[in-house]
């Protein structure tokens, strides 16, 4: 009954049935995200092999080792940065166009919108794998077009940046829809009085666009750039079903370096350090954008 | 170009814009769905017919026969529906509460609950998919009906909160407050007259779970072995570990396309309704 009674005393009746909402959540979120991240921060401090583990404290040297690996550095970082700023921006535009599409009526709409939302069916995983197979420098349909083009097929996924472009390729297809869905939920919760008062007075559909949709848009083109920003800073599938990584190490990201650190090498604490790294880079990322979401609410 | 501009255009060429609206429109939907086309098309190629497939016309559903055939993939169809609808319902049950919870509440413990979900949110799969593996391991979940569904139940919590707050704050909480006045309890208030008309909500968000639960590979990547095939993860080992069976592939990609297809045809009406953020 002790505990009963301090229970009561340190919280009201509302906050304990604020604690009674989340109680569910939030055990699901501590014992499947936060003691495993506790794990893994734990293992980062030790040395750590799969197939030997010592579990002796080291300190710090995980993080130097990835800190000080050049790959890491020069390749893995700036992949992700790259990947994930053209990866956003560019569904974004494609979104945000496609949602302007759709959000007029005309015949054949709802076929038009079913078809765009198809990537958002396919996972991942398979998309990455039709695409290797469709850029595939000897079978596969992209080169086959461009020789009967009398264009030069190219072997698209053995130079780094090619690989790149299709990998970003794959993620705007994959994560458009996902920008057209949101978008267009937000278009159609506009209120209508400015658009009419618009159309009497003969305004042009691109000063519209300009002055009355894209200010009142703003916050949720903002929330859909922190979803998806954050999203795409960790992607995995599309990338580890591509390429690998390959060639030569050359498109990995921050997940895909840390998984074949652990999974590949074999060396769990150097891969729980380079998780842990995108974790604390991300987290920053995260509040900056939070931080810019506030603002647009403010403002607007 | 000003209207003047463009009465002159329409006048001279009607139907003009119309016909370029829809050749855009045409091209820009055989682009998107060029990928999936490809896909039902290498799936009803014979197998060694895959590496011609722009010249032959040779057809066959003999891949299709294979799969049903492959009592691996039935039974990791089985898995995949199951914890996809399974996951679904429990990140619902859990989040709407939780996302009513932060709209309708100020004070520390709204803010603390927020700020824990969006830094939770934040943080790379991998970062504690990895660690994970060993807690499954440890508890015996590892490769079990729960020990991936749990996960599942999981990894949604942050994202659906959010999304739910958004569609509470857009509700008025007025009747709740009649609700409270008239003598129902908080939980009553909760559940006869805040729940009700979240339903938009509940069902968009339903349909986006089964989605992603259906397509997750990286969980059932590291968290399934031998015991819990999962249909993604079977899809991929076509084109890894048992070799290049690319047309054994696109037809289980083409049957797991089935359901997410029928599921966004009759669902996308409820999604845009009921997305609000």
């Amino acid at each position: 009954m002790q505990s009963k009674n301090t229970w009561r005393k340190m919280f009201g009746e509302q906050q304990r049935f604020m604690l009674m909402l989340i109680a569910p959540a939030m055990m699901l979120l501590i014992l499947f995200q936060a003691i495993p991240i506790f794990i893994g921060g734990s293992a980062s401090f030790r040395d750590w092999m799969l197939n030997d583990p010592k579990k002796t404290w080291v300190g710090l040297s995980q993080y130097t080792s990835v800190l000080s690996d050049p790959a890491f550095l020069k390749i893995v970082l700036p992949n992700t940065f790259i990947f994930m700023f053209a990866s956003v921006i560019i569904s974004l535009v494609i979104g945000l166009a496609l949602a302007l599409a759709l959000n007029r009526p005309f015949r054949g709409q709802k076929l038009v919108q079913t078809i765009l939302l198809l990537p958002l069916m396919v996972a991942p995983v398979i998309a990455a794998i039709m695409v290797r197979w469709m850029f595939n420098d000897q079978f596969g349909i992209v080169n086959v077009v461009l020789e009967a083009l009398g264009g030069e097929g190219q072997p698209w996924l053995v130079q780094r940046w090619s690989a790149f472009s299709v990998i970003v390729l794959t993620d705007v297809w994959l994560w458009t829809p996902w920008f057209t869905l949101l978008l267009l939920a937000g278009l159609q919760s506009l209120p209508k009085e400015p658009f009419e008062a618009a159309a009497i007075d003969g305004t042009t559909a691109w000063r519209v666009f300009r002055h009355l949709t894209l200010p009142m848009l703003r916050p949720v083109i903002v929330v859909c750039i922190v979803i998806r920003s954050i999203d795409a800073f960790r992607t995995f599938d599309t990338v580890w079903a591509l390429t690998g990584g390959g060639p030569a190490r050359e498109t990995e990201l921050l997940s895909i370096y840390a998984y074949e650190q652990a999974f590949v090498f074999l060396d769990f604490a150097k891969g729980s350090a380079a998780a842990i790294i995108a974790a604390l880079i991300i987290l920053v990322v995260g509040l900056v954008l939070y931080r810019l979401l506030d603002r647009v609410r403010k403002m607007s | 170009m000003n209207t003047l501009q463009r009465r002159f255009f329409d006048f001279f060429a009607p139907g003009a814009r119309r016909i370029s609206f829809a050749l855009t429109v045409t091209v820009v939907c055989f682009l998107f769905a060029f990928p999936v086309l490809w896909l039902i098309l290498t799936s009803l190629r014979p197998q060694s017919g895959v590496y011609y497939v722009y010249r032959g016309l040779d057809f066959t559903l003999d891949s299709f026969v294979q799969v049903f055939a492959n009592e691996r993939l039935v039974q990791a169809f089985v898995n995949s529906a199951v914890i996809a609808t399974l996951a679904t319902i429990f990140s619902i049950l859990v989040t709407v509460s939780s996302g009513y919870m932060l709209s309708r509440f100020r004070g520390p413990i709204a803010s603390g609950w927020f700020g824990i979900i969006y830094a939770l949110r934040c943080v790379p799969f991998v970062t504690w998919v990895l660690p994970l593996y060993f807690v499954e391991q440890r508890y015996g979940l590892y490769d079990s009906y729960v020990g991936l569904l749990l996960p599942h139940i999981a990894v949604h919590i942050c994202f659906f909160s959010w999304l739910m707050k958004g569609f509470f704050d857009g509700i008025d909480p007025s009747m709740e407050q009649a609700a409270l006045i008239d003598g129902c309890t908080r939980w009553g208030a909760f559940y006869r007259v805040a729940l009700p008309s979240a339903v938009p909500a509940i069902s968009a968000l339903s349909v986006l779970s089964w989605l992603f639960s259906w397509n997750e590979f990286l969980f059932a990547l590291i968290l399934t072995g031998q015991h819990t095939p999962v249909i993604t993860v079977v899809m991929a080992q076509f084109v890894s570990e048992m070799g290049m069976q690319w047309n054994l592939m696109a037809a289980t990609a083409v049957l797991a396309l089935v359901p997410a297809f029928l599921l966004t045809l009759f669902g996308q009406k409820y999604v845009i309704q009921g997305l609000k953020i």
